[in-house]
């Protein structure tokens, strides 16, 4: 269906004329973008020449955009166990079940309490919210997880905390909103019930929204640590990804600024290029990510492609 | 209707809430049951040694702060080849074997207390620190077994022979032991500037850095004789505290409490060692040389201009290669730096190259030895097998087999002795994989009858400096004061709070306006966050323990 | 429909009704039941824990045996006098990134959807999710070795331009501008997306009508696609608004870290409170803190809601 309205979309386009004031947005457009898209790419592009300049130049010279003196020791420190791989498995395993199964309870969730005529829509609504602006704070949090769920080195721990949030389901809410009630009321003449609507004419419509909120959730995944800090302790041997980029990028930082580190002295100090090629390694191939996702956002929402 | 939905619902977990929270309250109350474990100790006490119940074999759990071996690498395996070892030993000496459970560096304090809030016996050896690792807040809040002597005797006799009784005493609260000290090791963690000597030598300082003005004269001639350092001292913005401890410690009698706070605000003096004062507010015009003097360091340069927030050095790995010339570390760090290791290039690289310390206190003698609870070992209040934790920290403490493996790892493969009977790595030793200490992280029971000399370390040096320490010293004098400070924490943090803000200024020198200014300024901030309301309490405790 | 069911309910036979109603939605409530449960379980189970914040905390008794000591763990905040400074910098910057935030990333998903170059698009978007992965940490670093007096890089463009160099590290009154850009870079690229999948979702063929109709960029832009972002914003502000007071702490750390001199404009609270227990760790305040940010930013949510209910009740969050 999407693919129908590409096709109509792009030859209705040229026979408009394309007005003076097209060329002015489009053209501030390029610039805007551009420029910022420079200012993204160039720390990210100062961390990948760090990562490869060798360690006592860093410590003269400062970070690098070219590294002069070339060196893959940080990369070999890093991947040097191979345990880095491992954490890569784990990480894009959570990744893919915790944003699907999330991204299903959330759409099922966002539908029903879009529902005009679902009574319980405030109240389930006012209920999630709810949970957004107060928390218990971190010890009854982690004696609940830890002690009554025995959620301890599971991980357990990081996929289900990471499943849904307040704000996804209340966005998931509001793009489903857009969709006209009388498909849900088609439906329903037509015989079918709730779920069969929502499964077989919601979600199919609803593809932008799905694309973003499961953009969003993948890369929740992606980069936690905190959970894992919390609940994955020494004993388990492959940590997520960017727990392990946290540790080291963190561990001097946190001692130096510690009371600690009046009297302890680490053996092991993580070197700069070592910390900037954790930094390559644990974005990697979530930045391809987006491009996937992104063909979704083409064809959307249309009333036109219900009516048709 | 909403509402009562929403009441009910609250209600529901509330009540759920409560109810696991409170069995787990009172599962930990029963399982550790420090009354009647203390009971039954007691009943067995008299009897010998040998009729203690070992049958089951158990796993005790030993916590640290550090960071473990990665998973599946040679380091790991090194550290588990010698727990093997050590573990066989356990085994037939007190069926029992030891795991090591690490708090990691980043959030350690957080991690290291919700461990222990757990309270589920994963835990039941914990390493602490009255000074560094909030020894005493936990033995407060329960987290502690309470230790009686009749245990001690029976599970740890040997550590119990060794600890004086005084000693005892300073790991009591409420009367209660809850912690073993590490009261047989000499270690100086008092700080100081480490410097090059051969260039203070080149300065015209012939003997040495030994004061403030020495220390001075060496840095800004650095400065403007050694153009190619990276810096003088590529600070990071964090010695901003033992710096001024440092000056006061040079200019007066000044002995501070440990523990109350990050920064040494309250203390005594060696004069009058149970009245509480605060040099900050009392050694105005000392305080004004010190911030006059900082501010002429900042301004010749000596250290980065941004320095509060430079963290992108590491000084002391600078040092060790001459990127720059001073550190500000404890004598602990010096004995690294002083020595010729492979490590410290500059030896290499410059035979003339020597390093020194000028050691905070110097001038007037003011050297306070370290706590005996600056490392020190618990036992988890919720560890199912007190005993047997006890058993296994005397065999690691007391025992030489043990203890060699703890701390150096496997004779022949680790270390090995050599012809002066100090002790060397082996010509195969690969410092990145095999550093059993760097791994065991033991800080809490270290022993100097056990210990074999690291035969890298410049003894001559070292030796002379803990010589000269030892005519000096004065034992820190504090360690049963164990303030409460419920009613005043508030306070202590607010001053520490000014105290430190006001302090990074004027220790980089970096503060507006005339250093009369800056400290009357720090003076005012800190009357108006309660300074004198925490003198007098303390003081007020102070006499009662004292007098 | 909810005509009917106001009757229904005000005519008395109330019980049948909710019993009747109940049922009927029986399947739109199983579609709730599984976020339901998850809020239930991870979000209201630890509440009651909250009780953390008025407890001297001991381990031994847990939360709620320990010894109730009232309001004592809110003092040290409350006596520090620096309770409305700390707030008032929390909210302003917070302010400042809803604001610049919500209106950059709105402009990046409107001039997005203006551009034909598909792969510009892509590569584009792509770059602008890099800042998003940058850890805190060497955010902190990056901008030091970008702004710092000695060796920035800033200061060595500066100084081959023959200009006086920029010390910015000591300059308290530049940082409420840098900070909000470093968190304007950072979050842009993330922000705007939802407003770019929001924009895709507008029916192709109003835009197409508009277009037919003669509407020039800036017209449709006005008057079809800003309308149509309304209810995103609206849920977006009132989200934001209830962690009002509560402050970006790995951004404020790493970037202004320790440095006392900064701290007159670029305080907020988490990092106060971080400093001040650095030494005297302890859960009960940091939940006492917790509390209060909580209560502000709820206090603030119910009035921002309210009001928007009273303008058009279809934005409401409930």
């Amino acid at each position: 269906m999407a693919k129908k309205k590409d096709i109509d979309f792009e030859p209705s386009n040229t026979k408009i004329k394309i007005g003076a004031s097209d060329y002015i947005v489009r053209g501030f457009g390029y610039v805007l973008i551009t420029l910022y898209s420079l200012a993204c790419v160039f720390p990210f592009l100062i961390i990948l020449g760090t990562s490869f300049t060798d360690e006592t130049y860093i410590r003269t010279h400062g970070v690098q955009l070219i590294p002069v003196e070339f060196s893959t020791k940080g990369y070999d420190m890093v991947i040097g166990s191979g345990n880095i791989w491992k954490s890569y498995g784990l990480t894009i395993a959570m990744t893919l079940i915790g944003t699907t199964l999330g991204l299903l309870i959330i759409a099922m969730t966002g539908y029903a309490l879009q529902r005009k005529d679902f009574p319980l829509r405030n109240v389930i609504s006012f209920y999630i919210y709810f949970t957004s602006l107060f928390s218990a704070g971190l010890a009854p949090y982690y004696l609940l997880m830890a002690k009554t769920y025995k959620l301890l080195d599971n991980y357990l721990a990081v996929l289900l905390p990471l499943m849904m949030s307040p704000w996804l389901i209340i966005l998931m809410k509001n793009f489903i909103k857009q969709i006209p009630h009388e498909i849900t009321e088609s439906g329903k003449i037509d015989g079918a019930g709730d779920m069969t609507v929502f499964i077989h004419l919601i979600l199919p419509m609803i593809k932008p929204a799905l694309a973003t909120i499961g953009l969003f959730l993948a890369l929740g995944y992606w980069n936690e640590w905190y959970q894992s800090s919390l609940f994955l302790t020494t004993k388990v041997a492959v940590k997520p990804l960017q727990y392990t980029l946290y540790e080291v990028v963190n561990k001097l930082d946190a001692l130096r600024n510690s009371v600690a580190g009046q009297f302890v002295t680490l053996t092991d100090i993580p070197e700069q290029s070592v910390k900037m090629a954790n930094a390559v390694l644990a974005t990697g191939p979530i930045v391809l990510l987006y491009p996937f996702v992104q063909k979704y956002f083409i064809g959307g929402i249309t009333v036109g492609a219900v009516k048709g | 209707m909403k509402k009562k939905l929403l009441a009910a619902l609250l209600t529901v977990s509330m009540v759920i809430g409560l109810a696991a929270c409170g069995s787990s309250g009172s599962s930990a109350g029963t399982g550790s049951a420090p009354e009647s474990s203390g009971n039954d100790s007691g009943a067995s006490a008299n009897e010998a040694a040998a009729e203690i119940d070992t049958s089951e074999h158990v796993v005790i759990n030993y916590l640290t702060t550090g960071d473990p071996p990665e998973a599946g690498t040679e380091k790991e395996a090194n550290l588990n080849e010698m727990l093997g070892e050590l573990n066989k030993i356990l085994t037939e000496k007190c069926n029992a074997e030891i795991q090591i459970y690490y708090i990691p560096w980043t959030d350690y304090l957080s991690n290291y207390n919700l461990t222990l809030a757990r309270m589920d016996g994963s835990v039941d050896l914990i390493g602490t620190a009255s000074d560094w690792l909030d020894a005493w807040p936990n033995a407060k809040n329960g987290a502690f077994l309470e230790l009686s002597e009749d245990m001690l005797k029976t599970y740890a006799p040997k550590t119990w022979e060794s600890v004086p009784a005084d000693h005892w005493d300073l790991c009591k609260y409420n009367g209660e032991i809850y912690l073993m000290p590490e009261d047989n090791f000499a270690q100086w963690t008092n700080h100081g500037w480490i410097y090059r000597l051969d260039w203070a030598k080149e300065a015209g300082l012939e003997n040495g850095v030994h004061s403030w003005e020495d220390m001075s004269k060496y840095v800004l001639w650095v400065k403007e004789n050694k153009k190619d350092l990276k810096y003088v001292w590529d600070s990071d913005g964090t010695e901003y505290a033992q710096m001024a401890n440092g000056w006061i410690a040079s200019h007066t009698d000044f002995v501070a409490i440990d523990g109350i706070c990050s920064g040494a605000l309250w203390g005594g003096t060696k004069s009058d060692l149970y009245k509480v004062t605060t040099p900050v507010m009392t050694e105005t015009d000392s305080l004004v040389e010190y911030a006059k003097l900082m501010k002429e360091w900042s301004q010749a340069g000596i250290w980065p201009t941004d320095v509060l927030n430079n963290t992108s050095g590491s000084n002391r790995d600078e040092f060790r290669v001459g990127q720059v010339g001073v550190e500000q570390h404890h004598t602990q760090t010096w004995t690294d730096l002083c020595s010729a290791t492979a490590q410290n290039t500059i030896y290499k690289d410059d035979p003339k190259a020597e390093t020194g310390f000028f050691y905070f206190g110097e001038e007037t003698k003011n050297v306070v030895a370290l706590s005996i609870t600056h490392g020190a070992m618990a036992v988890s209040a919720g560890s199912a097998n007190p005993e047997r934790a006890l058993m296994v920290y005397d065999l690691i403490r007391n025992d030489k087999d043990c203890y060699m493996l703890f701390n150096y790892g496997i004779e022949g493969k680790s270390w090995e002795i050599d012809e002066n009977g100090l002790r060397k790595t082996p010509d195969s030793y690969n410092p990145d994989t095999e550093n059993i200490n760097g791994m065991t992280n033991y800080w809490w029971g270290r022993n100097d009858d056990l210990e074999v000399k690291d035969a890298t370390r410049n003894w001559d040096a070292i030796d002379k400096l803990y010589a000269e320490y030892d005519k000096i010293k004065i034992d820190y004098p504090y360690g049963q004061f164990v303030p409460e400070v419920d009613s005043i924490q508030a306070k202590i943090d607010n001053c520490n709070e000014q105290y430190t803000n006001y302090m990074k200024q004027i220790s980089y020198g970096i503060y507006n306006g005339s250093a009369e200014d800056i400290v009357a300024e720090m003076q005012a901030a800190l009357k108006s966050a309660g300074i004198d309301d925490v003198t007098a309490e303390l003081q007020k405790q102070f006499d009662e323990l004292y007098k | 429909m909810s005509k009917s069911k106001k009757t229904s309910s005000e005519t008395g036979i109330r019980k049948r009704g909710i019993l009747e109603t109940i049922w009927r939605y029986r399947v739109l409530e199983l579609m709730c039941l599984p976020a339901v449960l998850f809020f239930f379980m991870f979000s209201y189970m630890p509440m009651p824990g909250i009780y953390v914040a008025f407890v001297k905390y001991n381990y031994r008794k847990g939360i709620f045996g320990s010894k109730f000591i009232g309001l004592d763990n809110f003092k040290f905040l409350a006596e520090s006098g620096k309770l409305f400074d700390l707030t008032k910098n929390t909210i302003l910057y917070n302010l400042a990134f809803i604001l610049l935030g919500n209106f950059l990333a709105i402009l990046v998903a409107i001039l997005l959807n203006e551009m034909r170059s598909k792969m510009f698009k892509k590569v584009s978007q792509t770059l602008m999710f890099l800042p998003y992965f940058i850890s805190q940490v060497l955010v902190g670093l990056l901008v030091y070795s970008l702004l710092n007096y000695d060796t920035g890089f800033v200061n060595e463009i500066l100084l081959a331009l023959g200009k006086a160099k920029w010390q910015p590290y000591s300059n308290p009154s530049v940082w409420p501008v840098l900070i909000v850009l470093i968190h304007l870079w950072q979050q842009t690229g993330y922000n705007s997306v939802v407003y770019f999948a929001a924009i895709c979702g507008i029916d192709a063929e109003i835009i197409e009508a508009a277009k037919v109709d003669g509407a020039n960029a800036f017209q449709r832009i006005r008057y079809i696609i800003l309308p149509s972002l309304k209810p995103t914003i609206v849920i977006l502000l009132l989200f934001a608004l209830g962690g009002i007071v509560r402050g970006n702490f790995g951004l404020f750390w790493n970037v202004i870290g320790s440095n006392s001199v900064l701290y007159p404009t670029t305080d907020i609270i988490e990092t106060f409170v971080y400093r001040a227990t650095m030494s005297d760790f302890n859960f009960s305040t940091a939940s006492a803190v917790g509390f209060y940010q909580s209560l502000v930013g709820f206090v603030i949510v119910m009035l921002a809601n309210l009001a928007v209910k009273k303008i058009d009740p279809d934005y409401s969050l409930f």
